[in-house]
């Protein structure tokens, strides 16, 4: 269907358009027109991904500069659904606008994914094939076989040479299965043809990493031009991979592999002495100049990583004591043997980096500027070695990033040394942590750099804790509503057993028969009424376990198996992958399957339980982050100074976007339905603060039932949706077609000339009707209820 | 394992080896004591000759004991080759510089030309010994500066911190408060319960809100207060980012006009001028109240009668020619010079 917002032609490729989707759009191009940042909280299921790519598609091809669009997902399955998802729509376009547009959109992922060379792409590990890709390619190894020595390399790499750079793949949007292919019939390789071609698209699809892992950021990204349209998905998360992406842990195993490194590679210099002198000195030289012109070679095969680094750094000379190779590699050797003595102390120690500094330098007489080179020098050294088998030297380039990042950024980061594991332990296992506490650092170059930055997902609530994590400022934050022509969802909060006794998963009640009691009642009921399958999710792998055992022991498990085959979750992927599979079959061939699994687990971020594989989420406890852990109170410390983000308030709103999470699993469209049950007492105080889409379709009688009540709930909820009912009903309320668009347009217009009638009769200003002006009573509200 | 006694560390979990920076030959904390406690002795490791004295044995620090040797001899090093960044031109000196110290500290831990560096050494500390000690003193001094940076911010966390919880305490003292006035009002008067706990709840998140406010400024004032308190305690004066090299001159009072005077050239004035038109404003309470002073008006006066001389009309006259107007005020100043009317002045104000 066809439609304009303002003066936009819009192309979307259904026959018709659900009413949030629209909303969704407007805001989107009134974003884009006014040029900066918004956040963004659409319902799972609601077409969000195809609702962006249809508004700038759009955009972009009226525009004259073609703005180009960087899209980020978190998974693999969801960069792919977006990819196909494109496709669709430019296939689309182009039939309804008779004339192929001249449009490339490409998506890139690891090398893993998409090697062709016959033995490298057998290697199990991600890193394994990155670096024996390496060796294959690198420049130095093309210059030895033009010396006519007998080095392999991959003619699908090589193939690319012979193409023209900006014209390796033709127009169109290729998914990652169409780059395989073509890459195949071509003898091409699919994943430098897309790196290599990533200047020339107008929609880029990859994972987060690469714009926010500064590491991988700085050689996959820094090309993208400043007025590049970038869009989070999914990223209700995005603060967490901000800041695992600028953290370390550092073990003593890891420094001795990073020992080993050193000393490898003090026996190449010494090799490369004898043989070859003259490189190192020509690197030496480049050095006295400055980062920036030994690295006027850092193109794809970059292939070591280097944290955010500033600019100056780049530009300004290396120190004078680590510009010879030999001076540089004591200097490493020195450095990680003092993060050995600080591995041997036995009590908790918690570090800024700058007291970290004053004391190594006290003891070593490492000073704060050579270690923040440390990283590039790193890099700029393996490649003046010409080193392949880059793997092994990952630990060390570890060490040399912490250096970096320890030496670059005095506050937001922290130093936690815990010789034990547990607090039980008596064999010291020391690790280091490094760990970053503020998310806005990763962040904070995307921001500066790209104009239109849109953080979008189904589950924000509360939208404005990002811009106030991320220390951004928006043009629009908006929630959407679901617009149902029938209630297809039922969420309920259960904080009562059949007894009445209040069910937690409070830490004190934990263990409370009574409570585990009640919650295997409630399993037990549910999965007696619900058809196929039913996922259940705990707060953690430890409580699970424990609560496992105890239903065990009190038979609740025998029961449910009457009713379902149960499956549980593990931390091993491979073994959920397993589970899953199994449970799916067993939703397909009527048996029905309870999946027990964790909230901030696998399963709970990427899997979808689309229609029958899931009516019913149970959610048993508040799904808080276990607040015992160092890192953790650290990082509450921070937001508390530094964004006066309140502790309770950041670990509630995390916990409630998690569950947010694992209901929105069983939803992943309008005609699906399902039930999402949130067993806990402590829900009823945080109900203001799920998805605005859950909260209005929680009703007050609803809101506070027992176990027995929410059964029977549900099982009149599951009655009214076997009534056969058909699409056409949404017709006009949850879906709009062309003419109900237009209709829509036409009220929200006569909307508009009242309103400014009104105005102008008023002689004020306009009235700001703020949305969320209610909110702060009704948390006080709830508060008080609790 | 002490390679001396052969005693072992599961007889004897007790045991601590320490080093002589002499040899770096590590022994138990019993053998130094019998071997050394007479005084100088040779090392008991076959081999090796050298005299050590009990006095300098300790603990290891690093687990390699090359490490342990590299930074004993830079710390050497440092304390010879302590000069800045400030010290040289350009950077490519500084790094320059580096690159030769760490070369000499190469020499010295590898044992290259040892005699030859150690010579040099000494003579480059001859030389510039007072540009050493200069330094020394300097980094001392920035070390005791940093120490009560460190301390100064050590302490303002903390006072944060206290604050944030007694907030915290205060936010749930209220909420339990409200709570409990609206469950008494709810026993005690009739009507509408609902209306009754509305009210409540709102008249409590006004006082939160209010309470916040004040909270953020008394805070804000604390740590002003905290600031200024921690500057000027102690006998060292603690500035941040005070540059060490040299001695900051002596400061000036402030001068708000960066040396600029408004010095009478072309008249002197008198204190007091008989004027009739005057003499009524001189003492009409109702000018003076305002702070308005009847000199200051007589200086201007004065000014623009007299700012006409310095006026250069050579200058100005070909100044004119490139299009000037002159305006209302100059023109007049002109007049009263005496000179030509279209003569233009800079206008000082
Ligand atoms: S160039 Fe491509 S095909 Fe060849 S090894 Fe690397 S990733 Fe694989
Ligand atoms: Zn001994
Ligand atoms: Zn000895």
């Amino acid at each position: 269907m066809r439609f304009n917002i303002e003066e936009l032609e819009v192309l979307f490729p259904y026959p018709s358009i659900y009413p949030e989707q629209y909303a969704y759009m407007c805001d989107l191009k009134r974003t884009l027109d006014a040029g900066g940042h918004c956040v963004l909280e659409m319902p799972s299921g609601t077409g969000k991904t195809v609702s962006l790519l249809s508004l700038i598609v759009a955009y972009q091809q009226v525009q004259p500069e073609k703005r180009k669009l960087i899209y980020c997902s978190r998974t693999m399955s969801e960069i792919e659904k977006a990819l196909a998802e494109l496709k669709a729509l430019m296939k689309y376009r182009t039939e309804q606008l008779g004339y192929e547009e001249e449009f490339r959109g490409l998506g890139l992922t690891s090398r893993k994914n998409l090697c062709l060379h016959p033995s490298v792409k057998r290697e199990k590990s991600g890193s394994v094939v990155d670096a024996r890709c390496r060796s294959l390619t690198a420049g130095f190894v093309k210059e030895k076989k033009e010396r006519g020595e007998d080095v392999e390399m991959c003619v699908y790499h090589d193939n690319l040479d012979l193409l023209e750079p900006h014209n390796l793949i033709p127009p169109g949007v290729w998914t990652f299965d169409g780059l395989l292919k073509y890459g195949e019939s071509q003898k091409q390789c699919p994943y430098f043809t897309a790196r290599r071609m990533m200047p020339y698209c107008n929609v880029i699809i990859y994972s987060y990493h690469y714009l926010l892992d500064p590491k991988i950021a700085e050689r996959v990204s820094r090309e993208l031009s400043k007025d590049c349209i970038v869009v989070f998905d999914e990223a209700h998360n995005i603060d967490n991979v901000c800041i695992e992406s600028l953290s370390i842990d550092l073990t003593e195993d890891s420094l001795r592999k990073a020992t080993r490194g050193v000393n490898n590679l003090d026996r190449k210099i010494t090799e490369m002495k004898s043989t070859d002198a003259e490189k190192l000195q020509s690197e030496y030289a480049k050095l006295v100049q400055g980062l920036q012109e030994a690295d006027e070679a850092r193109n794809e095969d970059a292939f070591m990583s280097n944290p955010a680094l500033p600019d100056d750094l780049l530009k300004e000379a290396v120190p004078g004591n680590i510009r010879r190779a030999e001076h540089f590699v004591a200097f490493l050797k020195r450095f990680i043997e003092y993060l050995k003595t600080r591995m041997k102390v036995l009590h908790v120690i918690s570090e800024t980096p700058p007291s970290f500094l004053n004391h190594l330098r006290d003891l070593t007489f490492i000073e704060r500027k050579p270690l923040r080179f440390c990283a590039e020098r790193l890099t700029s050294l393996v490649r003046t070695l010409e080193l392949t088998n880059i793997e092994d030297y990952q630990p060390l380039q570890e060490v040399a990033t912490f250096a970096t990042l320890i030496a670059t950024y005095e506050t937001g980061f922290l130093l936690i040394l815990e010789p034990f594991e547990s607090d039980t332990a008596t064999v010291p296992n020391p690790i280091l942590h490094f760990t970053c506490l503020d998310a806005a650092i990763a962040i904070k170059p995307v921001f500066e750099r790209f104009s239109s930055v849109i953080i979008t997902s189904g589950t924000m609530s509360p939208l404005d804790m990002y811009p106030k994590m991320l220390a951004f400022s928006t043009v629009i934050q908006q929630s959407y509503t679901m617009t149902l022509a029938r209630k297809s969802f039922l969420p309920m909060i259960v904080p009562r057993g059949t007894d009445q006794s209040r069910i937690t998963s409070a830490f004190q009640q934990r263990n409370d028969p009574s409570v585990i009691r009640n919650y295997g009642n409630l399993l037990t009921e549910f999965c007696k009424l619900t058809p196929d399958g039913i996922v259940v999710f705990f707060p953690s792998y430890l409580y699970m376990e424990g609560i496992i055992s105890m239903w065990q022991g009190m038979g609740i498990l025998d029961t449910v198996w009457k009713y379902k085959l149960i499956l549980v979750e593990t931390p091993d992927s491979q073994e959920t992958a397993l589970a899953l599979e199994t449970y799916r079959t067993a939703c397909n061939n009527g048996r029905g399957a309870v999946l027990l699994c964790v909230a901030r687990g696998k399963v709970s971020e990427g899997i979808d339980f689309d229609h029958h594989y899931g009516r019913t989420v149970l959610c048993i406890g508040v799904p808080f982050q276990y607040t015992e852990s160092r890192i953790l109170k650290a990082r509450l410390e921070f937001l508390r100074e530094t964004y006066r983000i309140k502790e309770q308030e950041f670990l509630s709103f995390d916990a409630m976007r998690h569950a947010a999470q694992c209901l929105g699993r069983v939803l992943r469209g309008k005609d699906d339905y399902g039930i999402m049950v949130m067993a806990d007492r402590r829900f009823l105080s945080k109900r203001q603060q799920l998805p605005k889409w859950i909260q209005q379709a929680l009703d007050d009688k609803y809101a506070d039932l027992s176990v027995d009540q929410a059964v029977s709930a549900a099982k009149a909820f599951l009655r009214e949706m076997s009534v056969p009912w058909s699409r056409v009903e949404q017709r006009g309320v949850s879906t709009w077609d062309a003419e109900d668009l237009a209709m829509h347009k036409a009220k929200q217009e006569e909307e508009m000339i009242r309103m400014l009638e009104e105005e102008a009769q008023n002689g004020g200003g306009m009235v700001e009707v703020d949305e969320y002006g209610g909110d702060d009573l009704d948390e006080v509200m709830a508060d008080l209820d609790a | 394992m002490c390679p001396v006694c052969k005693s072992a560390r599961y007889l004897n979990p007790d045991m601590r080896f320490l080093v002589n920076p002499e040899c770096y030959h590590k022994m138990c904390e019993s053998c130094v004591d019998r071997r050394f406690s007479q005084g100088p002795a040779a090392c008991p490791i076959a081999g090796c000759k050298r005299t050590l004295r009990k006095a300098r044995f300790r603990t290891q620090t690093f687990e390699d004991i090359k490490v342990e040797r590299e930074v004993d001899l830079r710390r050497e090093v440092a304390s010879v080759f302590n000069r800045e960044e400030d010290d040289f031109e350009t950077l490519q000196d500084y790094n320059d510089y580096l690159e030769q110290v760490e070369n000499v500290t190469w020499n010295l831990i590898n044992d290259i030309d040892v005699e030859d560096t150690r010579r040099k050494m000494d003579a480059y500390k001859e030389e510039n010994r007072r540009q050493i000690t200069r330094n020394h003193s300097n980094a001392a001094q920035e070390a005791i500066s940093r120490k009560a940076r460190e301390e100064e911010d050590h302490e303002l966390t903390r006072l944060r911190r206290a604050d944030a919880r007694r907030e915290d305490e205060l936010e749930r003292q209220e909420k339990s408060d409200a709570r409990k006035g609206i469950i008494n009002k709810l026993a005690t008067t009739k009507g509408d319960a609902a209306s009754i706990a509305r009210e409540g709840r709102r008249a409590e998140l006004k006082k939160s809100s209010a309470q916040r406010v004040a909270l953020d400024k008394k805070r804000d004032g604390d740590v002003f207060a905290a600031g200024t308190e921690n500057g000027d305690a102690g006998s060292g004066f603690t500035f941040k980012g005070l540059k060490k090299r040299v001695a900051p001159p002596p400061e000036k009072p402030y001068d708000p006009y960066g040396g600029w005077s408004a010095e009478k050239e072309y008249f002197s004035q008198q204190d007091f001028y008989d004027w009739d038109y005057l003499s009524n404003a001189r003492t009409d309470p109702r000018h003076s109240a305002g702070g308005y002073d009847i000199n200051d008006y007589c200086a201007r006066a004065l000014c623009d009668a007299f700012s006409g001389f310095g006026v250069f009309i050579e200058d100005e006259v070909s100044g004119r020619d490139l299009g000037s107007t002159p305006s209302m005020a100059t023109t007049a100043a002109a007049a009263v010079g005496g000179e030509r009317v279209d003569a233009k002045m800079e206008d000082v104000f």
